[in-house]
């Protein structure tokens, strides 16, 4: 047991020294975590909780001796063959001290050791041996070497095949715990063996699924089980020349649950671990790091400290193209640290076994943009999805103390999708799940945001899980939920675009489409997608009263919808709804009208760009813009410019859901000059400016009369208010309204005839 | 019930400052661990202008009694003044009561199903608010939507 001694020496020599230099240490902790103002208070509090804990220190020392006592009682191998448990005292009382132990603090490498080769060596009785696997939790890591002493007691048949396949779960569970993974790897063959066994093979499937490598890429002939998919699908991703079996594209849960039965104490002793004190010696998994804060999911997104080969480290300068050739040696990810690097080591890098880490590293992610292995999405996507399941705050309500530290992990997925310019499946999957059981508050513009990267697929697929639950939501969530769902939907929009047009680039083979088909499915897609957005944003200016910072987000949107044919070379155009156009042309908010102008313009830039292809051309094109959208702008112009510049806004107006009115029920209204009222000197947005200009024309004139602006001044109101910022205006007027004759003002743009 | 105080205290709060108008009227809130309601205070009873079914889906026997309570409705509720809050949907393991079934209970009765965590105090929030969104449209306090109209909104097309 020396070794055991020596470890635990250090750690009370660093217990004295910590108290004496509390003070320091504890100041920069609480720069660090709660910025300057609190630091005394914090100091104080802490100072407080380290006395409390030298007094457990001290029963833990007992408690550690009656630790160091069990595990010299199994170890030494006093025990007969499979006594059972009742009869035996000593067995009782250690495997009662392990236990606890083992809860509290975890154990440390070498206590794990002795208890896995008395687990696993079949002297003891079945019920022991699964009380000691189960309280098999490690306090910081597990030795490579007591896995594959393990595994070789596996080999030897000893123990039943119930142990055997707790073990296995077990094994899966502290995957990432075990320091070293070479000779686990080495074993590989073994555990491919195993996979005969009906029972385990479910989790010797996961087990290789975690532990396979390009050069493992064998083939297995099965039938069609998920978890073998699982495996299968890998296998086919690494080497797709020996798997010939066709796989559903559409991923499921592939694995059960393994790590149920140890992830609390894990996550407890994680929690004990790092809240005691930062300097610590126990260690966390991977923080090797110092400035881990005190986040659950550093310890899940950090690179685990050892993981490729060590014993050669590659030499840059020595790299040849021999070694480029061969996939033999690769590059240990941990030693990975500059940009440089990245570009010399890129042929033989091979990712950590713990996918997750990536998301974090920013050089991995680079190298994992520009490999395109779609096994990286495999392996990201099993551990992403149980990790969003399990963490979810509102899905599982107990996790509601946890919300930060989620946040932060919905954060940390959102960047990478920035960064790859994809979204994750299993996020997507998800959502799905989730939204019907969203308040629409906790994580909102984390949850919103992933929605936007949602990746591009059939439309009515989506439908039923994204949009109803999101639009039921959106109906009964206040204004700014409103806006932010607009938003993020608008950035789902130049998602898709964005990877169309990223497509039509590459001109990559059909096979990589998501909808496996043609550009029609993308048009509908897009355009059920515009549809949607037309439909709420119609009902939400009703709810919200035409709220004019609604109004801005929506018109936002159609900023992206108006310029998809020239922006994004997709042959589409899809018109506002009345119910957004007309709120928008009626406005009092003079950003709206201007914004509104712009669209217009850029629709109008569109069609005749569309119109002009379409001549040039001549061959038949698949796809025309129908009619009906000329018909749809025509009306909408027609109506604009009737409001806007010739004052005939309720008589020209043809749209059925128009502003048309009789002139009969005008008189009725006893308004005076109605004809004027929202044209661009009398229309509630601008009034405010036409008032500002007749100040400043005719400082002397108190009147205000507005039928000064004509003629001429028509003209300079028209430059003041370009000055005033009025763009859209500007761009609108200068393109749909005719102006070469003054006479006939009314004539429309050229596609008016079209 | 011991949340309800809670629940009927957020209720009232946002008509201080988030909404734009405030609602002139006080909400009444009636509790009722059952329907139909006795029938000697008929008269002094205020107009109802919106029903909110609690179903802890962690107990079959709340679930049974929603659904026993329902058939002492009248028609006209359903069209649109009717809505169901399920509790407890964020302990899987707990449920007792299928999800299928609750949103069975929604379509068939025309009225949306909403999802709330009462032992979570940021969900409480966020669920009142949002159940005080609907009243205001049920009531007639938004115009141009009517409770019909939004319950149409509300609907979902799944089960067509």
């Amino acid at each position: 047991m020396q070794q055991r001694e020596s470890t635990k020496n250090p750690k009370q020599a660093l217990h004295v020294c910590r108290s004496s230099q509390s003070d320091l240490s504890e100041w920069r902790i609480g720069v660090k975590t709660a910025g300057p103002k609190s630091v005394d208070l914090k100091s104080a509090e802490k100072y407080k909780k380290e006395k409390q804990q030298s007094a457990s220190d001290q029963a833990d020392n007992s408690t550690q001796d009656h630790l160091e006592q069990a595990l010299t009682y199994f170890e030494r191998g006093k025990i007969k063959d499979c006594i059972p448990l009742k009869k035996n005292e000593a067995l009782q009382k250690h495997l009662a001290t392990v236990e606890s132990v083992a809860l509290q603090r975890g154990l440390s490498p070498e206590g794990l050791d002795v208890l896995l080769n008395v687990a696993l060596s079949g002297r003891l009785a079945d019920t022991v041996n699964g009380r000691i696997l189960k309280c098999l939790i490690p306090a910081s890591l597990i030795a490579e070497s007591s896995v594959v002493s393990a595994v070789s007691w596996l080999c030897v048949g000893k123990c039943s095949g119930s142990t055997q396949l707790l073990f296995l779960r077990w094994l899966i569970a502290m995957f990432d715990f075990i320091d070293h993974k070479e000779k686990l790897h080495a074993l590989y063959g073994i555990f491919f063996c195993s996979l005969q066994d009906e029972k385990q093979c479910p989790y010797v499937c996961h087990l290789l699924y975690l532990l396979t490598r390009r050069e493992n890429g064998e083939s297995i002939q099965s039938g069609m089980q998920p978890h073998l998919q699982a495996l299968l699908s890998l296998y086919k991703l690494l080497c797709p020349e020996l798997v010939s079996i066709t796989l559903p594209a559409k991923m499921k849960t592939y694995f059960r649950n393994s790590a149920s039965l140890w992830k609390a104490a894990i996550n407890a002793i994680r929690r004990r671990n790092q809240g005691t004190s930062p300097t610590s010696q126990q260690l966390n998994l991977g923080t090797a790091h110092l400035q881990s804060r005190k986040r659950k999911w550093n310890t899940q997104l950090i690179l685990p400290a050892c993981n490729a080969e060590t014993n050669n480290p590659i030499k840059s300068e020595e790299v040849n193209h021999i070694d480029i050739l061969s996939h033999s040696e690769s590059f240990p990810v941990e030693q990975l640290h500059t940009f440089s690097q990245l570009l010399q080591n890129i042929h033989h890098l091979e990712f950590p076994s713990q996918m997750g880490s990536v998301l974090r590293n920013s050089l991995l992610l680079h190298y994992m943009n520009c490999v395109k292995d779609e096994s990286i999405y495999l392996r990201l996507y099993y551990w992403m999805g149980q990790t969003l399941q399990e963490e979810c705050t509102w899905s599982k309500i107990d996790n509601e103390q946890y919300e930060e530290e989620f946040k932060d992990f919905l954060d940390i997925i959102y960047k990478t999708e920035c960064f790859l310019q994809k979204g994750f499946s299993s996020c997507e999957e998800f959502l799905y799940k989730s939204l019907p059981f969203w308040d629409g508050f906790c994580c909102r513009s984390q949850i919103l945001r992933l929605v936007s990267w949602i990746p591009l697929s059939n439309f009515s697929e989506i439908k039923p899980l994204l949009c109803e639950p999101l639009a039921q939501l959106f109906f009964t969530s206040s204004l700014y939920f409103k806006c932010s769902v607009l938003e993020s939907l608008k950035e789902l929009l130049q998602n898709w675009l964005s990877w169309h047009v990223m497509q039509l680039d590459v001109e990559a083979d059909p096979k990589i489409s998501p909808l496996n088909s043609t550009l029609s499915g993308l048009v509908n897609s897009v355009a059920d997608l515009i549809h949607f957005v037309g439909w709420i944003s119609t009902v939400a200016l009703r709810l919200e009263n035409n709220a004019t910072f609604l109004l801005y987000f929506i018109l936002d949107f159609y900023e992206t919808v108006c310029d998809v044919y020239l922006k994004y070379n997709l042959p589409l155009l899809v018109m506002p709804p009345p119910g957004v156009f007309y709120p928008a042309l009626l406005s009092v908010d003079s950003v709206s009208l201007n914004q509104l102008c712009y669209i217009m313009y850029r629709y109008r830039t569109n069609l005749v760009a569309a119109k002009e292809n379409e001549q040039i051309k001549k061959t038949i094109l698949q796809f025309k813009f129908s009619s009906q959208t000329y018909q749809e702008y025509n009306q909408y112009i027609m109506a604009m410019v009737g409001c806007l510049w010739t004052s005939s806004a309720f008589q020209k107006d043809i749209h059925p859901q128009g502003i048309r009115l009789d002139p009969e029920v005008l008189k009725k209204t006893r308004v005076q000059e109605v004809r004027n009222s929202f044209n661009i000197v009398h229309h509630p947005a601008l009034m405010g400016y036409a008032i500002l200009f007749l100040q400043q024309a005719w400082p002397e004139d108190k009147t205000l009369n507005f039928n000064l602006i004509k003629g001429r001044r028509w003209n300079w109101y028209l430059e003041y208010l370009y000055m005033q910022g009025f763009q859209g205006l500007k761009l609108f007027i200068e393109s749909s309204i005719n102006r070469v004759s003054q006479v006939s003002q009314t004539k429309l743009g050229n596609d008016q005839d079209s | 019930m011991k949340y309800w105080d809670q629940l009927s205290e957020a209720y009232n709060r946002p008509l201080k400052g988030s909404l734009d108008k405030p609602l002139e009227k006080i909400i009444f809130i009636h509790l009722a661990t059952s329907l139909p309601l006795p029938a000697e205070r008929d008269h002094i009873r205020p107009r109802i202008d919106l029903i909110v079914f609690m179903i802890n889906i962690q107990s079959k026997y709340s679930f049974k009694n929603v659904e026993a309570s329902l058939s002492h409705m009248d028609a006209k509720f359903f069209l649109g003044k009717v809505c169901f809050l399920i509790t407890g949907a964020g302990r899987v393991n707990h449920c007792s009561v299928e999800m299928n079934a609750v949103r069975k209970l929604g379509n068939l009765h025309c009225s949306p199903v909403i999802f709330c965590e009462l032992d979570s105090e940021g969900i409480r929030l966020a669920t009142a608010q949002r159940l005080l969104r609907i009243l205001q449209i049920c009531a007639g306090h938004v115009p141009g939507v009517s409770a019909l109209f939004f319950s149409s909104l509300m609907k979902s097309s799944i089960d067509e």
